[in-house]
C-alpha cells in the first residue's frame, strides 16, 4: 500500500482518505444524494393517498423526513469520522487505521 | 381593532424587557480580555460548542419573517409557494455538509471573517471580493427590513400604533423595537443574538407546540383542515380565472416550480452572510457538522408552521379579517389572537417580536463585517488595526439597521418583499465563487466576476418581467422558458455557471494571470482546536493546525 507515517500532517498529504476507503465513501455520497434526491423528486410523494391520520401523503411525506433526515445525516458524520487519518482519529475504528500506525 | 388587549401587551412588553437585559448582559457572558477585536464583537470569539451553535444557527436561520410569510403563502397559495420550504429545509442540510466544513476549515487557518474574505484569499481578486461582499450587503438590507415587517404585522393585529395618523406616532413602537436591537448589537456583538437565541427558542417552542395541540381541535381536527384548504385551493378565483392554488403539486409545471424552488432557495441559504457568520462563530468543524444532524428538528417545527396558513383558512373569522385587511401576512397573527386566550397571545407575539430580533441582529453584524474587512480595509485603510476595524464594524451595524428601518416604514411592504426576493436570486450569484472554490482553482477570477454579473443581470430582468393579474412587475420568483416553469433564481445560477466555465477556458487559453493562492490543499480539512482564534504570527498557527482529513 502507501507508505506509512506517524505524522497525521504526512499521511493526510499521502494518500486521500477517499481512496483509502473507497466503500465507506460510496457509502456517503450516495446517503448524502439520496437525501437530497427523494426530497426534490415531487412525483414520488405527490399524492394526497395514502393518508396518515388526516394528513394526505405530499403533507405527512415531508414532515416525517425531516427526524429521518436528522439520523440519516448523524450515520453520514459517524462515517466520515472513519476516513479521518491518523492516530487523531476517534470515534469507531476504521479498517485503514491500522496501516497507518503500523 | 383600536382596543388594545391589556393581557396581550402586557405579557409583550415584559418579555421584550427581559430580551432587552439579556441583549445587554450579553457583553459580559464568555467574556473576552479584549472585546474590541473583530472574532470577538463580529464572531463571539469563535468559541461557540454544539449547544449554542444550534440555538444560534437555528435562532439565525428560521426567521420571524418565515413564521409570517410561510404560512402566509400557505394561505394564499398553498403548496408551491407555501410547502416548498418544507422540502428546502430538508435538502439543505446535506449539502450544506458537503461544503461548509470546508470553509470553517480554511477560514479559521486564515481567520477569514466574511465569506468575500476566503474568495480575496483563494483567488486573490480585490474586484471578486469586492462583487461577493456588495452581493451579500444589498442581498442583507432588505431580509434586515423584512423582519420588521413581522414586528409589524403583530403589531397591527395587537392594535398598537396603528390609528394615529401621524406617520411618526404610527410607528412608534417599531422604533423603540430597533433602537434596543440597535443598541444592544452595538454593545455586545454577536454575543447578544446568541444569547437572545436561547429566549426566542424556547417561546417559539412553546408556541408552535400548543399551536399544533391546540389549534386544530377548535378548528374542527386536521381532517378538516385539509378539506378545506383543498376545496379553496382548487376553487376558481375571481380575478384570474384560474384556481387559487396548488393543493398538492401534480401537474409537471407545479411540481418543477416547487422543486427548482426548494433547491435554489437551498443553495442559497448557506451562502447567506449571516448564515456564514454563525457558522464561522463555532469552535471546532465537527460542531458544523453535529449542528447539520440536529438543526433538522427546527424544520419539522417549520413544517407545522406553514400547516398554520392552512389552519388560519380553516377557521371562518381569521379567513373574514385577513381578507378584510386584504393582507396575508396577518393570518397567523389574527389565526392566534382569535383561538388562544389573551395571555397565550401575548406570549406567542413575543415570540413573533423576539424572533425577529435575533436573525435581524446577526444580519447586521454579517453586513457590518462585509463592509469593514471588504471595503473599508480593502479599499480605504489597509492598515486598519484590529480595534478600528471593530469601530467601524459597531458604526456600519447601526447604519445598516437605520436603513432597514427606513426600508420598513418608508417603502410600500411590497417593496420590500420583492427586494428579498430578488436578494434569493442574488445571493445565490456567489454560491459558485464561494463553493467551487472550496474545492477547486479550476474557475478563473475573472470569469467567475463575468458569470456573477451575468446571472445578477438576468436574475433581476426576469424577476421585473414576471407578471399576474393583478400586478405587473415582479409578481413571483418563478418564470416559464421554453414551455416549462422554473425558480429565476436556478436559472440565473446555471447561467452563471455556464459563463463562469466558458470564460474560464478562453482565459486561460489567453494566458491571463489568474491571481496568487494563499490557501494550502490540506488547510480546507483543518481542524485547529487548540489554535487561538485570533491571529497569530502566520508560522505559530500552521505548527498547530491538525489536519484531520474526511
Amino acid at each position: 500500500m502507501t507508505q506509512s507515517s506517524d505524522t497525521p500532517a504526512t499521511s493526510g498529504r499521502s494518500r486521500s482518505p477517499v481512496a483509502a476507503h473507497p466503500v465507506t465513501s460510496a457509502i456517503i455520497a450516495i446517503l448524502v444524494l439520496a437525501s437530497i434526491f427523494f426530497a426534490l423528486y415531487v412525483p414520488f410523494y405527490a399524492s394526497a393517498t395514502p393518508k396518515v391520520g388526516d394528513f394526505p401523503f405530499f403533507y405527512f411525506y415531508l414532515l416525517i423526513y425531516m427526524p429521518v433526515l436528522g439520523v440519516v445525516m448523524w450515520i453520514i458524520i459517524t462515517l466520515q469520522r472513519r476516513l479521518r487519518p491518523g492516530p487523531g482519529a476517534e470515534g469507531p475504528a476504521g479498517a485503514g487505521d491500522g496501516e497507518v500506525t503500523r | 381593532m383600536s382596543n388594545v388587549n391589556a393581557v396581550t401587551f402586557t405579557i409583550v412588553v415584559v418579555l421584550f424587557l427581559v430580551v432587552t437585559l439579556t441583549g445587554f448582559a450579553a457583553a459580559r457572558w464568555r467574556r473576552a480580555e479584549d472585546m474590541l477585536h473583530l472574532n470577538e464583537w463580529g464572531l463571539g470569539g469563535r468559541g461557540f460548542g454544539t449547544f449554542v451553535a444550534w440555538f444560534l444557527l437555528g435562532g439565525d436561520l428560521y426567521t420571524a419573517y418565515t413564521f409570517i410569510a410561510v404560512p402566509a403563502a400557505m394561505f394564499g397559495a398553498g403548496a408551491v409557494t407555501g410547502y416548498f420550504a418544507v422540502a428546502y429545509t430538508i435538502i439543505v442540510f446535506p449539502i450544506a455538509l458537503i461544503f461548509l466544513p470546508r470553509l470553517w476549515s480554511i477560514a479559521r487557518v486564515h481567520h477569514y471573517v466574511t465569506p468575500a474574505d476566503f474568495i480575496r484569499g483563494r483567488f486573490g481578486s480585490r474586484g471578486l471580493a469586492l462583487a461577493i461582499a456588495f452581493t451579500g450587503i444589498l442581498a442583507l438590507m432588505p431580509y434586515i427590513a423584512l423582519q420588521l415587517v413581522g414586528i409589524q404585522a403583530v403589531l397591527t393585529v395587537m392594535g398598537v400604533g396603528t390609528t394615529a395618523g401621524n406617520a411618526f406616532v404610527k410607528d412608534l413602537p417599531l422604533f423603540i423595537a430597533f433602537l434596543v436591537l440597535a443598541v444592544f448589537t452595538f454593545v455586545s456583538g454577536l454575543r447578544a443574538p446568541a444569547l437572545i437565541a436561547f429566549i426566542k427558542d424556547t417561546l417559539v417552542y412553546l408556541m408552535i407546540i400548543v399551536a399544533v395541540l391546540y389549534l386544530p381541535t377548535k378548528v374542527g381536527g386536521w381532517g378538516h383542515i385539509f378539506s378545506t384548504a383543498q376545496a379553496h385551493m382548487t376553487s376558481i378565483s375571481p380575478v384570474t380565472h384560474k384556481p387559487t392554488g396548488v393543493f398538492i403539486p401534480t401537474t409537471g409545471n407545479s411540481q418543477l416550480a416547487f422543486s427548482t424552488l426548494a433547491l435554489g432557495s437551498a443553495l442559497a441559504l448557506m451562502v447567506y452572510p449571516h448564515a456564514v457568520t454563525a457558522v464561522l462563530s463555532t469552535k471546532r468543524r465537527d460542531i458544523i457538522k453535529r449542528n447539520m444532524a440536529l438543526l433538522p428538528l427546527y424544520s419539522i417545527m417549520l413544517a407545522f408552521i406553514a400547516l398554520l396558513g392552512y389552519v388560519a383558512l380553516a377557521d371562518k373569522v381569521t379567513a373574514a379579517n385577513v381578507k378584510k385587511a386584504n393582507n396575508p401576512q396577518l393570518a397567523v397573527p389574527y389565526l392566534f389572537q382569535h383561538l388562544f386566550p389573551s395571555w397565550f397571545t401575548g406570549i406567542a407575539f413575543a415570540a413573533i417580536v423576539i424572533g425577529a430580533l435575533v436573525p435581524a441582529a446577526i444580519m447586521a453584524i454579517a453586513a457590518a463585517n462585509l463592509f469593514t474587512r471588504n471595503i473599508f480595509k480593502e479599499f480605504f485603510k489597509p492598515d486598519a488595526s484590529p480595534r478600528l476595524e471593530t469601530r467601524v464594524s459597531q458604526w456600519v451595524s447601526l447604519i445598516v439597521k437605520v436603513g432597514a428601518l427606513l426600508f420598513a416604514i418608508g417603502l410600500p411592504k411590497t417593496f420590500s418583499i420583492n427586494l428579498q426576493l430578488l436578494g434569493g436570486i442574488w445571493i445565490l450569484q456567489t454560491f459558485p465563487a464561494i463553493v467551487s472554490g472550496l474545492f477547486t482553482r479550476w474557475f478563473h477570477r475573472y470569469a467567475l466576476l463575468a458569470g456573477w454579473l451575468a446571472g445578477m443581470l438576468y436574475g433581476t430582468i426576469a424577476a421585473y418581467n414576471v407578471s399576474s393579474p393583478t400586478a405587473s412587475h415582479w409578481a413571483g420568483s418563478v418564470n416559464t422558458l421554453w414551455g416549462h416553469t422554473y425558480y429565476i433564481g436556478l436559472t440565473a445560477i446555471i447561467l452563471n455557471i455556464a459563463v463562469s466555465a466558458v470564460l474560464t477556458l478562453v482565459l486561460r487559453a489567453a494566458r491571463v494571470p489568474a491571481g496568487t493562492d494563499e490557501t494550502l490543499p490540506r488547510q480546507y480539512t483543518a481542524d485547529p482546536v487548540d489554535a487561538p482564534a485570533r491571529p497569530a504570527p502566520a508560522a505559530a498557527v500552521l505548527e498547530s493546525e491538525v489536519p484531520r482529513g474526511d
